[in-house]
C-alpha cells in the first residue's frame, strides 16, 4: 500500500491537543493516598536520628516510615546490566545510617493529599553527622571510599584496544593532547517521574501505572523488591511524558509507593515535582577525557587514545553502559589503525550516572571531532580537509573497526560518508565562513562534525497480531512510547505487510497484559525491533486467518484470495468475508485470531551524519547566537519522515543544550547542587533556537530484513563539537578553546580577560 | 473559602483551602487534567490556562484569585468536537511528541492567534519562550502557529494587519 515512506500525522496527537492524554499524574483512583519523600540535605552524612512525631501529629497523614519501619524492601535494588568489570553500588529504597548524595530518599510520608504529604516531609527531623563529600572522579579515585565496606572508590574501568594501542603513538608525525570536559547534563523530560500502585487483597495482585520505558522488567524488578511473583503485577506505562533513557530502570520511589500500597491497602500516589528531578533522577555525561591524537603529516590520523574519567555518582543503577559506549564510539565514522580508551569510572557523592539520550555516543563524538580539530589546527590544515582524509571510503566497506562485538568485530555497512559531509559542507557556506567574518559587534564562524549513529543491536521485541471483533487488528509490542509515535509509524509497517488500509490498525504498547514478553524502548531500537517483528507476523497472521476462513468455505486455503480486508474464494466472488464478519465468526466460535512474533537482534545499525553550524559572537556581550544550522542524517529505510525530523531536531535541540546552556553546578566542598531550578539550569527555549534545515540520506541497514536504522541519537551527537569548532573559528584573532561543555559568554570572556588577546 | 468562577463556559463553586493553587484545584477538583505540571514555578508554562483571555501560570495562581473570572484551560478550546485552527495546526506540523508540553503550548499559541496579529518566525519564538519543551527542539512549533496564523487572519474579518 506504501504507507513505509510516507510523512503521516500522528494517531497518537488528538487525544493530546485536547488535553485528553493521561499521564501517571492524571490518575488518581478513588482513596488514593499520596507520598511524599523526605530527602537527604547533606551529599556525604551519617544519619544519627529520626523523628518522626511532629510529622505523624499533623492532621490527614497516615504515616511516616523509616529504613527500620520497612524491613522487608531494604535490600539493594536490582543490578541494573550487572558487567563483571563493576563493583556496582546499588541503594536501598531508604538510606540505612548514611547518605551518598544531596537527595537521596531518607524517610518517606503518606498522607491525604500531597499538601498535606509535603507539609509533614518537612516536619521530619533528620539528625546528620556530615562527613567528606567526594566531589571530584579524578582526585576521588584515591579519596577515602564512599561506600562501607568498599575498598575504593573506583567502580569500574573500561579498556579497548585495537593495533597496538598507545604504542602506535610513537609512529605519528605529530602528537596533539587535548583536555575536554562535558558538564553534568539533568535529562528532564517535562513529566517528573511518578507512580500509582493499586493493591487487590483478593487476588494479592498489584495493578502499576508508571512512565516507565520498559514495563517488563519494571515488574520484574517490582516483583524481586517485594518477593511476589512476576504475574501477580501488572504494569502499565500510559501516556508518558518523554524519557529520554532516564525512565528505563525502577527508582527507590517506585519500591516505596508499590510496598505501601501493600501494605496499606489503599492506592498510593507519588508524582515527583521538578526539584525531585534535580535530585533524584539519574543524571549524565560528566567526564573529563586526556585524548591524544597521532597524525602523519599528510593528515592521516595513526593512532587515537584517550583516558578518561566517568564521574559517577554514588550508584550504578545501570551499571557501566555510559561509559563503555563512550569509549567503544570514539573512533566515530573515521579510519582508525591504533585505538586505545581507558576510562574510569569514580563514586562521587552525587546522584548516579544512568543514560541520557546518547549514553556516551554524544561524549565519543566530541572526543574525536575535538581530536582533528585540534589536529588540523596544529598542522595548518583545514578542519574539513583533515576529516575528508580520514572518513571511511565506500571501498572499505564493509568496515571492521577491531572494537569486539558478538566474538568478531564490531562491522560497519556501505555509506557515502564524503558525499554526506560534503552536502552539508556545501549547503552550510563553509568556504565563506572558514575564514571569519565579522559584522558590527558579530564575529561569525562555522563548524563541521560528523558522527556514525550506533542504535539498536540488543535483545528481542515482540509483536502480538490480534483480529478484534470490529474487524481492525491490534498489534501489542512491549517496547512503549514516550512521545516517539510508535502507533503510527508501527500501524504503516503492518498496513504495508498486509496490504491493508493503515485506519485498520490498533497499536497497544506499555501494558505488560498485552504481550507476555517484551525490552522496552531505548538505544533507539524500537523501530528496528517491533518494526522488524510486526513485519515477521505478518505472513503468519495472513496464514492463520486464511486458515481460519478455509474452514468456514469449506475450501483448501490455497484458492482462498486475500485484498484489501476481504476473503474470497478464488473464482467465486459471492462466497467472500469481510475482516469484521471473519471476526464476528470467529467470536461466535470462541476462537481467538493472534499470530505473535518476536525480533532477535543481529548486531547494531549505523548510520553516518554530519552537523554543519553558524555561529556569531558579540564581541562585547559575548553572547552565543546560532545563525545557520544543517544537518544531513542516514536513518536507513525511514519508515516516516516526519516523525525522523522530529526525532532529528528534538535531539539536536538537546545537544545544543549541552554545548551552550546545561550544567548542574555541584559545589566541590559541600557537594550541594547550587542550580537546582529552571531558573538558574537553563534548557533550550523557542527565542535561542534557529530553524534546522535537514536533509536525510537512506541507506538500509543490513542487519534487519526491513533494514530501518534507529534515529532518536542521531541529533544530539555531534552539536557539541560543531559548536565548539564554530566558536573557536569565530574567535580565531584570540586563541580562545572550546573544550570545556557548556560554552557560555562568562568563560569566552574571561578566556579573553586573561590574556588571550593577540 | 468557597469560590466561583467560569471554566471553559460552565459556572462553578467550589470550597477550596486559601492556599491552594488554581492548577491543583483545576486538576485534582475538577478534573481538567489537560492542565500540566512540569515546574510548578512559573517556568516552563505547561499549566498555563486562560483568565479573562490571558494567559496565566496557574501553578503561581491561587485558586482564590480566580473568584468572578473566566477560566479556559486546553479542554476548553475545541468546540463541539472541532479542533481549533491551533490544534489542527499542531497535529498537522508534528508541533508535538510526548505531548506533556502541549496543552500550555496550545493555550498560549491560542491567545497569540485570538490577537489577530501579523507575526515574523522570530516575534513567534519570542513570544513561545515562556513555555518549555524538551521533545520537539520547537521547530515544528513555530511551524504549526504561523500555520495557525495564516489560517485565522485568512478566515476571520476582523484580522488586521499588525
Amino acid at each position: 500500500m506504501g504507507y513505509i515512506g510516507q510523512r503521516m500525522t500522528r494517531v497518537e496527537d488528538e487525544r493530546l491537543v485536547t488535553g485528553k492524554g493521561r499521564y501517571v499524574s492524571d490518575i488518581t483512583p478513588p482513596g488514593t493516598l499520596h507520598l511524599a519523600i523526605v530527602r537527604s540535605l547533606h551529599a556525604h552524612a551519617k544519619i544519627t536520628g529520626l523523628e518522626f512525631e511532629a510529622a505523624r501529629n499533623l492532621a490527614g497523614v497516615v504515616g511516616v516510615y523509616g529504613p527500620k519501619d520497612l524491613e522487608p524492601i531494604m535490600r539493594p535494588l536490582p543490578k541494573g546490566m550487572p558487567d563483571p568489570r563493576l563493583r556496582a553500588q546499588m541503594p536501598t529504597p531508604l538510606a540505612i545510617d548514611r547518605v551518598h548524595y544531596v537527595g537521596e530518599p531518607v524517610a518517606v510520608v503518606v498522607a491525604e493529599n500531597r499538601y498535606i504529604a509535603e507539609d509533614a516531609a518537612q516536619l521530619v527531623e533528620v539528625g546528620y553527622e556530615p562527613l567528606l563529600a567526594i566531589t571530584d572522579p579524578v582526585e576521588g579515585e584515591h579519596a577515602p571510599p564512599i561506600h562501607l565496606g568498599s575498598q575504593s572508590n573506583l567502580a569500574a574501568e573500561v579498556h579497548y584496544m585495537v593495533g597496538s594501542g598507545a604504542a602506535a603513538l610513537s609512529g605519528a608525525d605529530h602528537v596533539v593532547e587535548v583536555t575536554l570536559r562535558l558538564g553534568r547534563v539533568v535529562g528532564h523530560p517535562m513529566e517528573p517521574r511518578g507512580i500509582v500502585a493499586i493493591f487487590n487483597p483478593d487476588t494479592k495482585s498489584l495493578l502499576v501505572y508508571a512512565g516507565t520505558q520498559g514495563v517488563h522488567g519494571f515488574r520484574h524488578s517490582l516483583a524481586e523488591m517485594l518477593q511476589m511473583p512476576d504475574n501477580r503485577i501488572r504494569v502499565v506505562a500510559p501516556d508518558t511524558g518523554g524519557g529520554f533513557g532516564l525512565k528505563t530502570r525502577i527508582y527507590a520511589e517506585d519500591v516505596l509507593a508499590a510496598y505501601l500500597a501493600v501494605q496499606l491497602k489503599r492506592p498510593i500516589k507519588w508524582a515527583g515535582d521538578r526539584r525531585e528531578e534535580f535530585m533524584s533522577t539519574n543524571q549524565e555525561r560528566d567526564q573529563v577525557h586526556y585524548a591524544k591524537i597521532g597524525v602523519k603529516s599528510s593528515g592521516e590520523i595513526v593512532a587515537v587514545v584517550d583516558h578518561f574519567f566517568q564521574d559517577q555518582g554514588a550508584y550504578t543503577p545501570s551499571g557501566i553502559i555510559v561509559p563503555d559506549t563512550t569509549a567503544i564510539c570514539i573512533m566515530g565514522p573515521y579510519r582508525v589503525p591504533h585505538f586505545e580508551a581507558v576510562g574510569k569510572v569514580v563514586y562521587t557523592n552525587k546522584v548516579s550516572v544512568g543514560p541520557y539520550r546518547g549514553a556516551g555516543r554524544p561524549q565519543g563524538t566530541f572526543v574525536m571531532e575535538r581530536l582533528l580539530d585540534h589536529a588540523a589546527d596544529a598542522l595548518g590544515m583545514d578542519r574539513v580537509q583533515i576529516r575528508r582524509i580520514n572518513l571511511l571510503t565506500p571501498d572499505q566497506f564493509p568496515y571492521h573497526n577491531g572494537i569486539p562485538a558478538r566474538g568478531a568485530s564490531m562491522t560497519l555497512p556501505y555509506g557515502e560518508y564524503q558525499k554526506t559531509m560534503d552536502q552539508v559542507v556545501a549547503a552550510i557556506d563553509y568556504d565563506t565562513f572558514r575564514n571569519p567574518v565579522q559584522k558590527g559587534d558579530w564575529k561569525l564562524g562555522v563548524g563541521v562534525a560528523n558522527y556514525l549513529e550506533m542504535s539498536g543491536g540488543f535483545g528481542f521485541e515482540g509483536a502480538k497480531m490480534r483480529l478484534l471483533e470490529d474487524g481492525r487488528i491490534e498489534i501489542a509490542t512491549g517496547s512503549s512510547s514516550q512521545g516517539q509515535g510508535h502507533r503510527t509509524a508501527i500501524a504503516q509497517v503492518a498496513a504495508d505487510r498486509l496490504n491493508l488500509p493503515f485506519e485498520q490498525f490498533v497499536v497497544v504498547e506499555g501494558d505488560t497484559d498485552a504481550i507476555e514478553r517484551g525490552i522496552g524502548t531505548f538505544g533507539s531500537r524500537t523501530m528496528m525491533m517491533t518494526g522488524n517483528a510486526t513485519a515477521q507476523a505478518a505472513p503468519g497472521f495472513r496464514k492463520r486467518l486464511l486458515e481460519y476462513a478455509a474452514q468456514i468455505f469449506e475450501a483448501a486455503p490455497e484458492d482462498l484470495h486475500w485484498d484489501l480486508g476481504r476473503i474470497s474464494v478464488t473464482g467465486v466472488p459471492t462466497r467472500s468475508l469481510s475482516l469484521a464478519e471473519l471476526a464476528h465468526h470467529a467470536a461466535s466460535e470462541n476462537v481467538t485470531l493472534e499470530v505473535a512474533a518476536y525480533f532477535d537482534a543481529v548486531g547494531p545499525a549505523f548510520g553516518m551524519g554530519t552537523h554543519g553550524v553558524v555561529v556569531a559572537i558579540n564581541v562585547k556581550t559575548w553572547a552565543i547566537e546560532i545563525r545557520d544550522y544543517r544537518i544531513c542524517h542516514d536513518g536507513g529505510v525511514l519508515v516516516n519522515p516526519l516523525l525522523v525530523e522530529g526525532q532529528t531536531i528534538g535531539g539536536t535541540v538537546q545537544g545544543i543544550g549541552t554545548a551552550l546552556f546545561e550544567s548542574l553546578i555541584i559545589d566541590p566542598e559541600s557537594g550541594q547542587p547550587l542550580n537546582a531550578t529552571f531558573l538558574d539550569y537553563l534548557l533550550p527555549a523557542a527565542g535561542e533556537m534557529p530553524d534546522f534545515k535537514v536533509t536525510e540520506v537512506e541507506y538500509p541497514d543490513p542487519t534487519n530484513p526491513e533494514g530501518f536504522k534507529g534515529v532518536a541519537e542521531g541529533g544530539i551527537m555531534p552539536p557539541m563539537a560543531a559548536i565548539c569548532a564554530a566558536v573557536e573559528n569565530a574567535l580565531r584573532p584570540w586563541s580562545i578553546h572550546a573544550d570545556t561543555l557548556p560554552v557560555t559568554p562568562s568563560d569566552l570572556f574571561y578566556q579573553v580577560a586573561k590574556g588571550g588577546i593577540q | 473559602m468557597t469560590v466561583e468562577f467560569e471554566v471553559n463556559g460552565h459556572m462553578v463553586t467550589i470550597d477550596v483551602p486559601e492556599h491552594w493553587l488554581l492548577a491543583d484545584v483545576l486538576r485534582n477538583q475538577m478534573d481538567f487534567t489537560g492542565v500540566h505540571l512540569a515546574c510548578e514555578y512559573g517556568v516552563c508554562g505547561a499549566c498555563t490556562v486562560l483568565m479573562d483571555g490571558e494567559p496565566v501560570r496557574s501553578c503561581l495562581t491561587l485558586a482564590v484569585q480566580a473568584a468572578g473570572r473566566r477560566i479556559t484551560t486546553v479542554e476548553g478550546l475545541a468546540s463541539e468536537g472541532q479542533l481549533n485552527v491551533v490544534q489542527q495546526a499542531f497535529i498537522e506540523h508534528h508541533a508535538l511528541q510526548c505531548g506533556f508540553c502541549t496543552p500550555g503550548f496550545v493555550v498560549t499559541a491560542s491567545y497569540l492567534v485570538n490577537q489577530n496579529r501579523e507575526m515574523t518566525r522570530e516575534q513567534i519564538r519570542e513570544a513561545l519562550s515562556g513555555n518549555l519543551c524538551r521533545c520537539t527542539g520547537y521547530q515544528k512549533i513555530v511551524d504549526a502557529v504561523e500555520e495557525a496564523l495564516r489560517r485565522h487572519q485568512a478566515t476571520d474579518p476582523t484580522a488586521e494587519d499588525n
